[in-house]
């Protein structure tokens, strides 16, 4: 039984990855923009706030925004999964729930590590980002990119159309990282935003990222456990969203 | 192969299976008719383990499907009624994630692929993007997806909607050859003629009940057929045939449940026909008859 699971993840895996390169367009734009915009904003953030933590506010914050834009690839999978009605064929093979949503998961987790190590690996190669403590920045990020996973996947089940889907993200992305203190630091922010920021799941990314550059393992532990408990929450609701079904029979 | 009892499935105030009872044996193909709303495609769902229903059994080579749904599912191929593929994927894509789903290796996912394909004419299409096909190939896709593990039990919902007379003649060689093989096989259609082609039988659904099994033959016996006749003059017809005999297309049709009788009748009326047709019933009089409802008080007619 583990081995016939292990071949029908590998499918789903395989294949969903084959979607994903198949259209690279969207890919490939979470990738770059990001780098234009943390070389365009340094100057900016470094005259605000000096050399060393306006480096990592551009960086981090670039990362943390272009990372909850990227949740459009997430969610997207999932709700094209739903208007093509392959998501219910799926539901009637032997497949197991937790197998197809790895075979969904797994491929853009990886590319959400990509983007994310792409824009880190930019900032310590060329914007001087000083790496000291990768034994917990890796687990900050991971943590950050199942936060993100979590939240796409309800997002993809909870949408009912394409340009809900983008609205959602485009409105609801920029204001959670903005909330959350990634665009601009929260001190530079009026009092109830800086109330309210824990709420957003970008504030506890900036804020784990920030731990994990300072080596910081008590604060890591604390702020990796909330971004786990935001996946947990969204994964949860996801999972409900999806079991629910679409076909003809449950839309009555 | 396929055993469902006394399912029921309320949605709401609609009830979408009220009493639902099917049998497919091995080798069977069961046609499986009824009018839009009569829980064939809610049926299909609750076999499928799509759809949960809220009493009722369903096991499927003797494994409980509504207990042990995945254990079920792993005899099962279904082709859903609405197209369910990765439009951005090709052919070959869609039918090895389907082939890896049903636990074939990378290398009899390929081989079974491209043989099935052969079979349903696809062969030409393999590599393209299902985006670019016609409606007919995917629709001969969607089926190849439920063929390719070839699971005992397959369920086929309303396959060749929309299908040239090609790609149902292609796909309905494939289904015979299943059946042929031992596969049980439940399929919905609206267009009869396939039923009668596949040498299927019957299963007609209304409101939610199953209201008559058998097959073509047993199910029919009893419908009226019709008398087709062409006449030089306009005839003087026994009167109690004139309220039934209809006039189109330079014919007289009556209704006959009897035909020889009816014709030594009109003989002895003297009606003389230069031209007679003896019209037997068929399927579309049995759907009329039962699922439309022409005789709405008829019983359960269970003749398997």
């Amino acid at each position: 039984m583990p081995h016939e699971s292990a071949l029908r993840t590998h499918a789903l895996v395989r294949h969903n990855t084959m979607l994903i390169l198949r259209e690279p367009g969207p890919i490939a734009s979470r990738m770059i923009q990001p780098l234009v915009f943390v070389t365009l904003l340094r100057p900016l953030y470094e005259a605000a706030q000096g050399r060393i933590a306006g480096t990592e506010q551009a960086v981090f914050g670039t990362l943390v925004t272009f990372s909850l834009l990227a949740l459009s690839i997430v969610g997207g999978s999932i709700l094209t999964e739903r208007v093509q009605h392959t998501w219910e064929r799926l539901r009637t093979t032997t497949a197991h729930p937790l197998e197809i949503l790895a075979g969904k998961g797994l491929p853009v987790l990886g590319v959400m590590l990509g983007q994310q190590a792409l824009v880190i690996g930019f900032g310590a190669a060329v914007l001087g980002l000083p790496l000291d403590h990768l034994q917990l920045l890796g687990p900050a990020l991971l943590c950050w990119t199942l936060a993100l996973l979590g939240i796409g996947a309800a997002l993809g089940t909870l949408a009912r159309s394409q340009s809900e889907l983008s609205a959602a993200y485009d409105i609801g992305g920029m204001l959670l990282s903005s909330l959350g203190g990634a665009l601009v630091p929260l001190t530079a922010l009026p009092h109830w935003v800086r109330a309210v920021a824990p709420v957003s799941p970008g504030y506890w990314a900036v804020q784990s990222l920030h731990a994990a550059l300072a080596g910081d393992a008590g604060r890591c532990l604390i702020t990796d456990a909330v971004l786990l408990g935001f996946a947990l929450a969204a994964g949860l609701a996801a999972a409900l969203g999806l079991r629910r079904g679409s076909g003809r029979s449950a839309r009555m | 192969m396929l055993s469902a009892h006394a399912l029921v499935k309320r949605f709401g105030g609609t009830t979408a299976l009220d009493g639902f009872d099917l049998d497919v044996a091995r080798a069977e193909i069961t046609g499986l008719i009824g009018h839009n709303g009569a829980g064939k495609t809610t049926f299909v769902e609750v076999v499928a383990g799509l759809t949960r229903p809220d009493s009722g059994q369903v096991t499927i080579g003797g494994t409980d499907a509504l207990r042990t749904p995945r254990q079920a599912r792993r005899l099962l191929g279904v082709a859903p009624q609405e197209p369910a593929l990765y439009v951005s994927a090709t052919v070959r894509d869609n039918l090895c994630l389907f082939a890896g789903l049903a636990g074939l290796s990378r290398r009899d996912q390929r081989a079974r692929a491209t043989a099935l394909a052969a079979e349903l004419l696809l062969d030409e299409v393999l590599d393209r993007p299902i985006g670019l096909l016609s409606g007919g190939q995917r629709r001969r896709v969607q089926a190849a997806t439920a063929l390719i593990g070839e699971p005992p039990l397959l369920l086929l919902d309303e396959p060749t909607a929309g299908a040239d007379p090609q790609t149902r003649e292609a796909l309905l060689d494939a289904v015979r050859a299943r059946a042929t093989a031992g596969a049980a096989v439940l399929y919905t259609t609206h267009y009869l003629p396939e039923l009668a082609d596949l040498g299927a039988t019957l299963a007609v659904a209304r409101a939610g009940r199953v209201i008559a099994r058998g097959t073509q033959r047993e199910l029919t016996r009893g419908l009226p057929g019709e008398l087709r006749l062409r006449f030089e003059h306009p005839p003087v017809l026994p009167e109690r045939m004139r309220d039934t005999a209809v006039l189109a297309d330079g014919e007289v049709r009556i209704p006959s449940a009897d035909a020889p009788a009816d014709l030594a009748a009109l003989l002895a009326a003297g009606c003389l026909p230069t031209a007679v047709d003896i019209r037997r019933p068929d399927l579309d009089d049995l759907y009329r008859s039962l699922a439309i409802g022409d005789t709405p008080d008829q019983e359960p007619v269970h003749a398997a």
